[in-house]
């Protein structure tokens, strides 16, 4: 009786591996005619399952670390490439004339309405505020870029 | 427009936008959005001083109602429509 809950119990607890369940069912088919049996065998089936264990620990670790990878770390490139990006996205600006160096209001021909919003995009784009003061002095693709990078500590 | 002027009116549009993105409701929140940057270029051009200064007064009154409804607009808030 004593020997049939303990089945139970390795059972319930080897349950989400078919490999140590058809274990088991070995283990059960030798322990119920012989008792005194049990006990080397189950000590088997635990170091089964804790090398099972131990191996699954190993590949949730490294599936883990996957999942908790934050974004890239950011580059001057990327910062680069993400402002571009939203850049050309903006419906008032031709993406064709848009250079790195271009500047909003002489060569775009936007008005400093647009270049708030501009600015706006670029805060929902990286994640941070910026203040109106220095918001209104950033007039060229490259100068967020530079802004960007000093506020989140890019450097070469 | 003088200078202090004019940095008033371009943080009184960015503090509309900004306001009117918390609209929890998509129409609502699209409306006020056009309706904040048609009315800001519609009077780009204005130089009297009088008439600016009752322009921003009305915009920060405009500014409080957003604030307003949008709070109104989050405790009754709705599931989200499928453009969104």
């Amino acid at each position: 009786m004593a020997a049939r809950v303990l089945q139970q119990c390795v059972r319930s607890f080897a349950r989400p591996s078919l490999r140590l369940c058809s274990g088991n069912l070995a283990l059960r088919a030798a322990a119920a005619p012989v008792t005194a049996l049990h006990r080397p065998l189950s000590s088997v089936a635990d170091s089964r399952r804790t090398r099972w264990l131990d191996q699954s620990r190993i590949s949730s670790v490294s599936v883990l670390c996957r999942h908790y990878g934050d974004l890239p770390p950011l580059t001057l490139e990327t910062i680069k490439d993400r402002v571009m990006y939203v850049l050309k996205l903006y419906d008032k600006i031709n993406p064709e004339k848009l250079q790195t160096g271009s500047h909003f209001m002489k060569d775009l021909g936007l008005d400093s309405l647009d270049q708030v919003e501009i600015i706006m995009a670029m805060e929902d784009e990286f994640g941070f505020e910026i203040p109106d003061a220095e918001a209104e002095k950033l007039m060229t693709p490259e100068e967020i870029v530079q802004y960007i990078a000093d506020k989140k500590d890019v450097y070469e | 427009m003088a200078a202090s002027a004019r940095s008033q009116v371009i943080s009184l549009y960015r503090n509309m936008l900004k306001e009117s993105q918390k609209f929890p409701s998509y129409n609502y929140r699209t409306y006020a959005l056009r309706r904040v940057r048609d009315a800001f270029r519609d009077n780009r051009n204005v130089e009297d001083p009088k008439i600016v200064d009752t322009l921003m007064e009305e915009g920060r009154q405009t500014l409080a109602l957003i604030q307003r409804q949008v709070s109104i607009g989050k405790m009754y808030a709705a599931q989200k429509i499928v453009v969104e």
